[in-house]
């Protein structure tokens, strides 16, 4: 298209996603997106995916842009088409992922009229989005769509939203590409590019003093792309230092390496909570001392020298004070670290860590992830362990929902490479791993992508299975049906004197004969013999598939940190109980 | 504010707080300021006074100052949230600055009834000269200015005057640093 030809902002819009790149958007028409969607019909760059609700949109434009790198992007209309999404934007912004939204809105002059569908979009959505705009002259309407894109994928990343007056969608301007737009650096904030050498200087100091350090890798590492877990995987190799990554963090570094020691926090292994608790030396990259993470906090490592690698400076001393800092961009920062041990050629004495290794060791047999599958009743932990040992030489993508089984799936399914495990750990959005497998197979079509679901979950957004039958998206969902909201079960348990109030989920449906009435395929495990013929059948099946897996209804998930416990102070199997004291102080807490 | 606010706030907003003055430049856009008051209500930050103007109409910039409430790593914290807000070119804390002025513009009707009040009155006014808005008979409309610290004097002076009827408009503090 020539670019003194006058657009529609509805054409500016599909303009402006074409030359961003963009080849897939999720959505749902309505009234006030109709020209946008009539601009649609007549392309063939993008491609468009119909959900069953916004809100399936949204989590499918993580799973998109998660699996990806890539910004994800959709389009709701006005109103309640806004409001559903307000959930993901949210998710979006607590897990740093980017996301472009475009909504309609009523058309400017009817704004403040309480007309059909309007809603303060703008002011509902400002505290769940990195930033959002309204429209309200086309002639901006090309250099906001490219700022936006930019702010979401730039510094530390996130959900904006662009809201679209009707008569705005109509008017006609002139389109103005990407090169002739001038970015102002303070509102793309995109975080340093420049080494900070005392940083590394005084970091590479600390290591050779220490006798007990560890790496605390979070999900920073992962949105500063895979370069990033390379250099880290390189790190690691030079100074040999123990490695434990947040919920976010896992795949940055391979789970089966042996100095990985698996994902620490409130349901962490005993090795890494134990590690980051008497170390001498923190080195945290990309993550943010999240309440998940820490435990209480005036017991949180005390002994340790803190460095963190974070791209936004308000993650600096948020949570816990920290001794030393870069802002700078991980891949850049960790580069330089390894070429700073490369190019003054310095080594590291191989047995300085060697009681710090012979300790974790012994923290290590405890074996705390170690669970008994000895009656025909599957153990929800196996089902996971099966599910990795017969997907693992595929190229997969696991999402999941939120509860036990997102923590068994973390706990049991190891990763190896950075974008492959899409989970909603901020804000914990159960209904969010079925739409974000939607996602992440619309970006990645000849993956295996299994979403592991609990059935309480999988019903929060069950509408979008017609999504991948309609697309032909061979999604896996497996879920480990233990017919409990589990998690929730587990505290009352813990900290309710199993008071299991409103926790059992009643009048199931038989999810095989759903996935039927939807046109994809159901398979069921009831019981141990029956496990490993329904994974393999899964996923040998190229449709939509509902994996029912009926599991134990009373296993917990251990180890646990309760809320307000120390890291030192875990449970590790049902026979630990709680101290009455904490419980009462855990109670109150989240 | 204090802690007794009828809205709950955090306890740790109350530790070691100490009063700040925070100065941001903005763009000056739609949604600028929901999107400041919003940061600190969102966060359980407190704002004591708020003072927003366009500053620069050229380059269409807006100074926000904002007086809060907060021990210093809160203080820390909010300034770090504020610069995250894409709009936001700088926010500071002028406590933190070398060299910093503030100042502060009040509005005081005072009601009276009798000359004894009259009179002391104007010696407080005479004082902390003022500069008289408008004055009539049982009433008198004063504007001083300086610092929050020199209003507030005198504003305490003037309670100590009985039965007099005091109605004032502050504009809460504005800085600038040098």
């Amino acid at each position: 298209m020539s670019t003194d030809k006058e657009l529609t902002g509805a054409e500016i819009v599909l303009e402006a996603l074409k030359e961003q790149e963009v080849d897939t958007i999720f959505g749902y028409p309505g009234g006030a997106v109709l020209p946008i969607y009539d601009a649609l019909f007549g392309q063939n760059f993008l491609k468009h995916v119909l959900v069953r609700q916004e809100g399936g949109a949204v989590h499918a434009a993580e799973g998109y842009a998660r699996s990806s790198g890539k910004v994800g992007v959709l389009l709701v209309t006005s109103g309640p088409g806004v409001t559903n999404v307000v959930t993901g934007l949210t998710d979006a912004l607590m897990d740093s992922i980017p996301i472009v939204c475009f909504s309609g809105q009523v058309p400017s002059h009817l704004i403040g009229t309480d007309a059909f569908q309007e809603c303060d979009t703008t002011g509902i959505t400002r505290p769940c989005t990195k930033h959002n705009y309204l429209v309200k002259d086309v002639n901006k309407l090309p250099e906001i769509i490219h700022e936006a894109f930019e702010i979401a994928r730039s510094g530390r990343p996130g959900p904006v939203l662009i809201d679209i007056p009707k008569d705005v969608q109509f008017a006609k301007s002139i389109y103005k590409k990407k090169s002739d737009v001038t970015f102002k650096s303070h509102r793309i904030k995109s975080g340093s590019k420049d080494i900070d050498r005392i940083f590394i200087e005084k970091l590479i100091d600390h290591i050779k003093k220490s006798n007990k350090p560890i790496f605390y890798v979070g999900g920073g590492c992962l949105n500063s792309g895979p370069k990033a877990s390379e250099e880290l995987i390189k790190l690691v190799h030079l100074t040999k230092i123990p490695i434990t990554t947040t919920l976010h963090g896992l795949g940055c570094y391979p789970a089966e390496d042996d100095k990985s020691l698996g994902m620490l926090g409130m349901h962490g292994t005993y090795e890494a909570n134990l590690a980051m608790n008497q170390c001498d030396l923190m080195v945290n990259i990309g993550a943010r001392f999240d309440d998940r993470v820490t435990g209480r906090l005036d017991a949180f490592s005390p002994e340790s020298i803190k460095f963190h690698f974070d791209i936004d400076k308000s993650s600096i001393n948020k949570n816990v004070k920290v001794d030393y800092h870069t802002n700078t961009d991980i891949t850049v920062s960790l580069k330089a670290v390894n070429e700073y041990i490369e190019s003054n050629q310095i080594t590291f004495d191989s047995t300085q860590y060697d009681s710090w290794w012979s300790q974790i060791k012994q923290w290590r047999e405890k074996n705390c992830l170690h669970y008994e599958q000895t009656d025909e009743t599957i153990k929800p932990q196996h089902a996971i362990t099966r599910l990795y040992e017969l997907t693992n030489q595929k190229d997969t993508f696991v999402t999941t929902e939120v509860g036990q089984h997102q923590m068994w799936a973390a706990q049991y399914y190891k990763f190896a490479k950075p974008n492959r495990w899409i989970t909603s750990g901020g804000l914990g959005t159960m209904g969010f791993g079925m739409p974000a497998a939607i996602g992440a197979q619309m970006a990645n079509p000849e993956s295996l992508v299994i979403d592991i679901a609990g059935e309480a979950s999988f019903l929060m957004n069950i509408q979008e299975i017609a999504t991948a039958v309609q697309y032909k998206l061979p999604i896996k969902i497996f879920i480990l049906n233990n017919e409990y909201m589990g998690m929730v079960r587990q505290w009352q348990e813990l900290l309710h004197g199993s008071r299991y109030s409103e926790s059992y989920v009643d009048a199931l449906p038989d999810f095989k004969k759903l996935a039927e009435s939807f046109n994809a395929v159901g398979v069921r495990a009831k019981n141990l013999s029956e496990l490993d013929d329904a994974i393999n059948e899964m996923v040998a099946v190229d449709r939509p598939v509902i994996a029912d897996i009926w599991v134990d209804k009373k296993e917990n998930c251990f180890p646990m940190i309760p809320s307000g416990a120390a890291h030192s102070e875990m449970l590790l199997s049902k026979y630990d109980k709680e101290k009455p004291e904490n419980q009462e102080k855990g109670k109150v807490l989240v | 504010m204090s802690n007794s606010s009828v809205y709950p706030t955090p306890i740790n907003a109350f530790k070691q707080s100490k009063r700040s003055v925070l100065s941001v430049i903005v763009d000056n856009e739609p949604g600028i300021l929901a999107r400041i008051v919003g940061l600190f209500s969102g966060r359980g930050y407190n704002i004591e006074a708020l003072n927003v103007t366009v500053v620069d109409i050229e380059n269409n910039l807006s100074r926000i100052t904002i007086e809060t409430l907060g021990e210093e790593k809160v203080i820390e914290q909010i300034i770090a949230q504020l610069e995250k807000l894409v709009p936001v070119h700088s926010a500071t804390n002028l406590a933190n600055l070398k060299e910093s002025y503030e100042a502060e513009i009040c509005l005081v009707k005072i009601e009276y009834e009798n000359d004894d009040q009259d009179h002391k009155i104007l010696s407080f006014a005479d004082i902390y000269r003022t500069r008289t808005v408008q004055k009539r008979q049982n009433f008198v409309v004063y504007e001083i200015s300086g610092t929050s610290e020199r209003i507030n004097k005198f504003l305490d002076d003037l309670h100590t005057i009985s039965d007099i009827k005091v109605e004032k408009v502050r504009s809460g503090p504005i800085g600038l640093g040098i």
